[in-house]
C-alpha cells in the first residue's frame, strides 16, 4: 500500500532546500560539544516525520567510517585530561571535538540526502519558471543535483556489462581496486561522450529559447510554506546572534 | 567516383534545404565526412538519405540542423539554408527555433532528465518556448494521440522500453508542429508497428507541407515512405531519384548500401536488376 508523497515531496521545492541551506548553517552556528548533536538528532526526527525517513539511514552508512575516523583522529591522538574506555585511554576533548563534527557531518547529510530525496525537478523547474527565474540557470541546479543519481545508474549498468564480459568483482579491498578501471574508464567517457549528444537535443528542444519558460503545474507556495521559510531564516540570524554576542562579550 | 548534385523537385526549392559544396571535417579526422555535397530538398516531400556507415548521412543531418561543427568541433565550408535561414549563424538559428525537429538514433540521449511524466516530457520544448499552458496541454495530447502512445502520458520516461521511448521522442518533437523534420535512424529502435506508424507520421508530415528529411540504412523501412532517395557515399552524393528507380537497379550495391532484403534475395539468386523490392513484387516476378 502506497502512503503517497510526504511532507517534504509535498513542500514547495523552495521549503526542503531552504531547511538544508539553515541545517547546514545552524550546524556550523551551533556550539560543540551538544549543539550539533542536538541538532542531528532533531533532523533525524524531522526526516522522518516528513517522509523522507530513509536518508537517516543512509546518511549514517555514509557517515560511520568518517565517525570512527573522528573519534580516532580526536579521541586517540587527542591532548588533555584522558578517561579510560575498556583499554583505550580517550581525550576528553578531543572526544568533545569528535563528537561535535559527527554531530555536523549527521546532520548535514541527514538533510541533503533528505532533500535530494524529496527533489522532484520538474516541480522545482516549474517553481523557478512561476518567479521568472532564468531557467538555464534552474537547469544547470537540477543536473547538478541529479549527477549523483544518474552516474549511480550507469555505473550499475557498466559494472553489469562487464560482469557479463568476465569481470570479477569482489574479494579482498585490492581486488575490489584493481576491479574499478574498467568500471571507472567507461563510466566517465561514457558521461563526457553523453554531454555533447544531450546538449544537442536539448538545443533542439527550445533550451536556448530567449523566452520565459511556461511554467507547466507551479507548485502552490502556501503561507505554512513561506512561513517554515522565514522561521528557518530566523533561527539561523538568531543563533548567528547569539553566538556573535558571545564572541563580543 | 562522379559527384553528383542532387536537385529537388520543381517549385519546391526555396523554404526547403539547400546544401552547395558542403565539405565538412570531424576534429583529426584525415578525409572530410562530407566532401562537397550539394542537394536540395524541397517541402511537401520525404526524402531519404541513403548510404553505408560513414557515409555522412548523419553528419549532413547535424550540420542542417546547426549542430554540427558547434557541438561536434570540426570545420565547415559551403553553403547551407535551413527553411530560407542560416543554421550556421545565431541569427538563422534564432530563427529556426522551435521550427525545427531532430531526431537523433538514441532516443535516451533525448530525454529533458527532468520530467516525471512522458506529457511532461513532450510538454518540455513548447514549454521552453513559453507557450500558453492549454496551448501545451492540446499539442502534448494530440502528439501522444498521434503516435498512439497516449496511454502512456502518466509513466515515467525511465521505465519505458527503447520502442515506447522512441515514439515518445518523435512525439516530443510533433509536438511544435515543425515546419521541417531530420531524423537519423527514427525507426531503429521501433517494432513493426512502430515503423508502420512513423511511415504513415512521415507522409502526414510531409503531405501537410513540412520538410522532412531522414538518415536511414533500413530500405525495408524507408521504401514507401520516401519520395526520393540520395545515395550518399563517403561524403559523397553519388546518385539522387525515386526510391523505387534507385534500389531496384545494381548501383546500390557497388559500394553502395545495398536494398530491400526482398531485392537481396533476387540478386543472391542471379536475377538480373531490375529487382523486385517488396514481397508482392518478388512473388509477381517469380511467379510468372
Amino acid at each position: 500500500m502506497s502512503l503517497g508523497p510526504g511532507l517534504a515531496e509535498r513542500a514547495h521545492p523552495f521549503t526542503p532546500i531552504a531547511a538544508t541551506g539553515a541545517i547546514t548553517a545552524l550546524a556550523f552556528l551551533l556550539p560543540g560539544p551538544w549543539g550539533p548533536p542536538a541538532l542531528y538528532a532533531a533532523v533525524v526526527l524531522l526526516a522522518a516525520a516528513t517522509g523522507v525517513g530513509g536518508a537517516v539511514r543512509t546518511a549514517a552508512l555514509v557517515c560511520l567510517p568518517l565517525w570512527v575516523f573522528l573519534v580516532l583522529l580526536h579521541g586517540v591522538l587527542g591532548d588533555g585530561p584522558a578517561t579510560a574506555v575498556g583499554p583505550l585511554r580517550l581525550s576528553r576533548d578531543g572526544l568533545a571535538l569528535a563528537v561535535a563534527q559527527a554531530g555536523r557531518l549527521g546532520a548535514i547529510a541527514t538533510a541533503t540526502l533528505g532533500m535530494l530525496r524529496a527533489f522532484r525537478p520538474s516541480r522545482f523547474l516549474d517553481a523557478t519558471a512561476a518567479r521568472g527565474w532564468s531557467f538555464h540557470a534552474a537547469y544547470l541546479v537540477v543536473a547538478t543535483l541529479q549527477a549523483g543519481p544518474r552516474l549511480r545508474e550507469r555505473a550499475a549498468l557498466v559494472l553489469e556489462a562487464q560482469r557479463t564480459r568476465g569481470l570479477r568483482y569482489g574479494g579482498s579491498p585490492p581486488a575490489r581496486l584493481r576491479a574499478l578501471a574498467p568500471v571507472v574508464l567507461p563510466l566517465v567517457l561514457g558521461a563526457l561522450a553523453e554531454v555533447d549528444d544531450r546538449a544537442m537535443a536539448l538545443e533542439a528542444r527550445g533550451l536556448a529559447a530567449e523566452v520565459r519558460r511556461t511554467p507547466l503545474a507551479p507548485p502552490a507556495d502556501t503561507t505554512a510554506d513561506r512561513a517554515t521559510r522565514l522561521a528557518l531564516l530566523a533561527l539561523v540570524l538568531a543563533a548567528l546572534g547569539w553566538r556573535l554576542a558571545g564572541w563580543l562579550a | 567516383m562522379a559527384r553528383v548534385s542532387a536537385p529537388a523537385e520543381e517549385g519546391l526549392v526555396g523554404a526547403g534545404l539547400v546544401v552547395e559544396g558542403l565539405v565538412f571535417r570531424y576534429p583529426g579526422a584525415e578525409t572530410p565526412a562530407l566532401d562537397g555535397v550539394s542537394l536540395e530538398c524541397g517541402r511537401g516531400l520525404v526524402h531519404w538519405l541513403f548510404g553505408p556507415l560513414g557515409a555522412g548521412c548523419s553528419t549532413l543531418l547535424l550540420a542542417a540542423a546547426g549542430l554540427a561543427p558547434r557541438h561536434t568541433g570540426g570545420t565547415l565550408e559551403g553553403g547551407l539554408t535551413l527553411l530560407g535561414a542560416d543554421p550556421q549563424r545565431d541569427a538563422g538559428r534564432r530563427a529556426l527555433l522551435g521550427r525545427v525537429a531532430v531526431v537523433t538514433p538514441a532516443p535516451a540521449l533525448q530525454l529533458s532528465g527532468v520530467a516525471a511524466t512522458v506529457e511532461e516530457e513532450v510538454a518540455f520544448a513548447p514549454a521552453n518556448l513559453g507557450w500558453p499552458v492549454e496551448r501545451i496541454r492540446a499539442a502534448t495530447a494530440a502528439a501522444l494521440a498521434r503516435l498512439e502512445v497516449a496511454h502512456l502520458a502518466g509513466r515515467a520516461p525511465a521505465a519505458l522500453s527503447g520502442g515506447e521511448l522512441q515514439r515518445v521522442v518523435i512525439a516530443a518533437m510533433l509536438v511544435l508542429s515543425p515546419d521541417a523534420w531530420l531524423l537519423d535512424e527514427p525507426g531503429a529502435a521501433l517494432d513493426a508497428a512502430g515503423r508502420r506508424r512513423l511511415r504513415a507520421l512521415l507522409r502526414e508530415e510531409a503531405a501537410r507541407g513540412a520538410l522532412v528529411v531522414v538518415a536511414s540504412e533500413d530500405a525495408d523501412a524507408m521504401l514507401g515512405a520516401a519520395d526520393r532517395v540520395v545515395l550518399l557515399d563517403r561524403g559523397r552524393v553519388r546518385a539522387a531519384g525515386a526510391p523505387e528507380a534507385l534500389l531496384a537497379g545494381d548501383e546500390v550495391w557497388r559500394e553502395g548500401p545495398g536494398s530491400t532484403s526482398i531485392a537481396a534475395l533476387a540478386r543472391a539468386a542471379g536475377l538480373p536488376a531490375p529487382h523486385p523490392l517488396t514481397v508482392e513484387e518478388g512473388v509477381a516476378r517469380w511467379s510468372r
